[in-house]
């Protein structure tokens, strides 16, 4: 017997994204929670930036204005790229039905990421009445379409950074099976040292070669620093250049971690 | 020309030597010490299309084992198979178009979508054209009753219910070849009945190839023509159920509760296994004495408030099977 390759088909990834949106959208409840310690976050940071904006003028050059646009669009960001979207990876390793998807002719990694992306997406959707919200209590600047469009592409990027360093997290697993420890430190380490509390610029002089070094200032800080013109237009293409960079070597690692640890399933049974 | 074959297969997994306790597992951090463990000693065997085959042992014998290998997601240690033509963990997917599995213990179905949903996305998986999707949903809906819960999510679905939809999903894509592992576990007499008689349509109708690992020989004896039993590893016997029967299906047990106390009982034509109490244990060989002469003889005799079978006849073949291993023709034992 002859055995033919398959042809490669988007449809079940599509459908598996889709599913996902649908399944997002059921957790109601979720939803109300989500948003509503989002306008609960984004009040709080204004009260303590106006507070500290009354005793000290504009620090590094930061006008008020500029920070709490810069804290109330990296919260905005946040929805989507605090999700844990890899977390059926885990699950799955966890309950061992890992092997059943093994079981099935798919391509495994894709199916997780397809899963993350539905999840993603409707989360991206829930951007839109938490930007009515947070204008309910703080101004934001806008910036030209220019500066819109390049922060837009520097946020994708940054969203994929998000996914693989999600992802490798999640891989993790495969040795573990027990991660909540690293997750934690990870969403204190991406929120913190990736600037979406405090932005990265008002950290120490000293600190701040180190932080820019790490791959979570990819994530939230490149593209917020281009959004309130911190970072110029002639440093665009530098900027995301370093984020491209992050987003290669993250897939490398997550890559290698994938074949080792689907490795370990194969040759040792999980 | 058989549809699944495989030559000597073995399986030995390696694992990082471990220590008892705390330190041991710290220790383990930095041992390069390993241990193995043969999970899969020796197993070959032929299966032509069709086929519905018992594969049954004891726990740890090497089943999970040996069905993890035919689907592909465990690569051999050494041997060879072949499913429907293809060596499927160098070809896991398209190995997966061939093959329908249902877990008694773990759904195949997503767990948060309705029963309809999943199957849907069954649907997309496996690429099923859509008249063959409706006309295969329909015949299973009708077969298995699903169409009462098919917009339940799968959480919510009863043991019963779930392992119905499993059946049906897995056999959405016509696969040549079903692997059921424990399929009927922790379900009613009439929800097992039910998907027996699915089990034997499918076979019958299709010529779908069934492998059936189970602990429930029911199973084994109302669906399989041919059993393989399998103890560390190796393969102990392979065929009809009925030469099993024969040859170490001649001794049974009547089980006894007496009336009053006796202190030594006898009966011609069987041998006192135990007596605990009121309730005697009498081994005896059917082919001698019927299980009817028997009884009749005890009741003679004596003044008895109970009697049985000990256990369905295929169980104690087995256990006998599992104690001692398999003799090719033995001889049939003294009475």
């Amino acid at each position: 017997m002859i055995a033919t390759r398959r042809r490669f088909r988007f449809d079940p990834y599509v459908q598996f994204m889709k599913k996902s949106m649908a399944r997002e959208a059921t957790y109601r409840f979720n939803i109300f929670t989500s948003l509503g310690s989002f306008a609960v976050r984004v009040y709080l940071l204004r009260t303590v930036w106006v507070a500290l904006y009354a005793h000290n003028a504009a620090p590094r050059g930061l006008s008020l204005g500029a920070i709490v646009t810069y804290s109330t669009v990296a919260l905005l960001l946040g929805l989507v790229l605090d999700i844990d979207q890899t977390r059926a990876l885990h699950d799955r390793l966890h309950d061992g039905s890992i092997a059943t998807d093994f079981m099935k002719p798919i391509n495994v990694p894709l199916f997780f990421f397809a899963d993350g992306t539905g999840e993603v997406l409707f989360h991206a959707l829930l951007m839109v009445p938490a930007l009515a919200i947070a204008l309910l209590f703080v101004h934001i600047t806008v910036p030209p379409a220019g500066v819109l469009a390049a922060f837009a592409l520097s946020f994708l990027l940054g969203y994929f950074v998000g996914f693989f360093l999600n992802f490798i997290l999640n891989l993790t697993a495969f040795w573990t099976l027990e991660i909540s420890a690293i997750q934690l430190i990870t969403t204190w380490l991406t929120d913190f040292l990736g600037g979406q509390i405090v932005p990265l610029v008002l950290f120490p002089v000293a600190l701040q070669g180190a932080v820019y070094a790490l791959p979570f200032a990819a994530m939230f800080s490149t593209p917020l620093l281009i959004y309130i013109g911190v970072i110029p237009p002639a440093r665009y293409l530098e900027s995301m250049a370093v984020q491209a960079a992050w987003v290669i070597v993250l897939a490398a690692i997550s890559t290698v971690m994938w074949r080792a640890g689907s490795r370990r399933i194969v040759v040792q049974g999980g | 020309m058989p549809i699944i074959e495989t030559d000597h297969l073995r399986k030995v997994f390696r694992s990082i030597k471990r220590e008892p306790g705390l330190g041991g597992a710290v220790a383990a951090l930095f041992s390069r010490e390993y241990e193995e463990k043969v999970a899969v000693e020796d197993v070959s065997f032929s299966l032509e299309p069709g086929e519905i085959v018992g594969y049954i042992g004891p726990n740890g014998a090497g089943k999970s084992t040996t069905i993890k290998m035919l689907t592909g997601i465990l690569v051999p240690t050494s041997g060879s198979i072949r499913v429907a033509g293809l060596v499927p963990h160098e070809r896991r997917q398209q190995n997966a178009e061939n093959i329908g599995v249902v877990f008694g213990q773990r759904s195949q179905l997503y767990w948060d979508l309705p029963l309809r949903e999943s199957f849907e996305l069954l649907r997309s998986i496996y690429d099923i054209p859509r008249a063959r999707y409706e006309e295969n949903l329909r015949t299973f809906s009708d077969m298995l009753d699903l169409e009462r819960f098919m917009g339940t999510p799968v959480r919510q679905l009863s043991l019963g219910e779930r392992m119905r939809g499993d059946f049906a999903g897995a056999m959405l894509h016509d696969p040549k070849i079903v692997f059921l592992d424990e399929p009927t576990i922790g379900l009613d007499v009439i929800a097992k009945e039910a998907i027996r008689e699915f089990i034997c349509e499918v076979n019958r109708e299709r010529g779908t190839t069934v492998i059936l690992t189970t602990h429930d020989l029911a199973d084994v004896e109302r669906l399989a023509s041919r059993i393989i039993l399998i103890d560390t590893g190796t393969v102990i016997y392979d065929g009809p159920l009925e030469r099993l029967r024969e040859e170490y299906g001649t001794h049974r047990t009547l089980v006894i509760t007496l009336f009053e106390p006796e202190a030594d009982l006898q009966v011609d034509g069987a041998v006192v296994e135990s007596q605990e109490g009121n309730v005697v244990r009498l081994r005896f060989d059917r082919r001698v004495t019927s299980a009817e002469v028997l009884v009749r003889r005890v009741m003679d005799r004596y003044r008895i408030t109970d009697l049985a079978i000990a256990e369905p006849e295929i169980e104690s073949i087995v256990r006998r099977l599992y104690l001692e291993g398999y003799r090719s023709s033995s001889p049939a034992a003294p009475a």
